[in-house]
């Protein structure tokens, strides 16, 4: 649907991941400017909700609506959810959960591609 | 044994914490899957949907009794992922014996290939922290 963003959010997702792989590397807890990373991508995904979810409503073929608009706002719980269950401890696994967070949101909008066929 | 001290008794502190990550992200997907499956097309492959619900269900119970969530987590967590481990075998072994069985997919069919894999590595990893985690007698 709207290519050139969902680059962006993968290769932003990807590069999160990295990051919050260094902290782990290095032991350290989420700071200010990871949360700000994860806080920025999380916009990236509301616009792409946005934009897709509007496009389904504009009369765009999708192969499954449905499926489609879940995935959309799925996206949107993952990163809120992974940083607030990661900076509930500090620990290296606390910091670790958000790698998953970004992977999972990479994998997301993988599978948006896909559904949207 | 040292680095098992800060970890020990809690299943959701340290490690803990991104293998329930992990299992909130599967829990989250495959309830999401078998809401639409249920939904749109309950019909078409009742038992395969079925087993996707149940699957569902398992996540969920796996990833609150594993954060500590309710009165009796732990059990809660041995039973979800004892089930979830009896599950990805069966229903692994069923589907690869006879792929007709199940129509569409399921996160379990050929032992969770259509996810890397995870499903069946996933009940390893947490009756290993169970174990490791058990509070001492």
């Amino acid at each position: 649907m709207i290519e050139p963003l969902q680059t962006v959010l993968i290769v932003a997702s990807l590069l999160l991941a990295v990051v919050a792989g260094v902290y782990v590397a290095l032991d350290r807890s989420p700071d200010n400017a990871l949360v700000a990373m994860a806080g920025l991508l999380e916009l990236g995904f509301i616009a792409q909700a946005g934009i897709g979810i509007a496009q389904v409503i504009g009369g765009d073929e999708v192969t499954s609506a449905v499926t489609y608009i879940g995935y959309l706002l799925a996206a949107l719980l993952v990163l809120p959810l992974g940083v607030l269950w990661s900076l509930a401890e500090r620990s290296r696994g606390a910091t670790a959960v958000v790698i998953v967070a970004a992977f999972t949101c990479a994998f997301l909008v993988v599978r948006l591609v896909q559904v949207h066929g | 044994m040292a680095e098992r001290a800060p970890t020990s008794g809690s299943t959701k502190a340290g490690a803990g914490r991104v293998l329930v990550a992990i299992y909130g992200v599967f829990a989250l997907a495959a309830s999401a899957r078998s809401v639409v499956q249920l939904a749109t097309k309950a019909s078409e492959a009742p038992v395969a949907y079925g087993l996707s619900a149940i699957a569902a269900l398992v996540y969920i119970a796996a990833t609150l009794g594993l954060a500590e969530v309710g009165p009796d987590p732990r059990r809660l967590a041995w039973a979800a992922v004892g089930f979830e481990l009896v599950g990805v075998l069966a229903v692994g072994t069923l589907t690869v014996l006879d792929p007709a069985l199940f129509p569409d997919a399921t996160v379990w069919s050929a032992y969770g290939q259509g996810y890397g894999y995870l499903p069946l590595v996933l009940p390893f990893l947490g009756l290993a922290w169970l174990f490791r985690t058990r509070p001492a007698r």
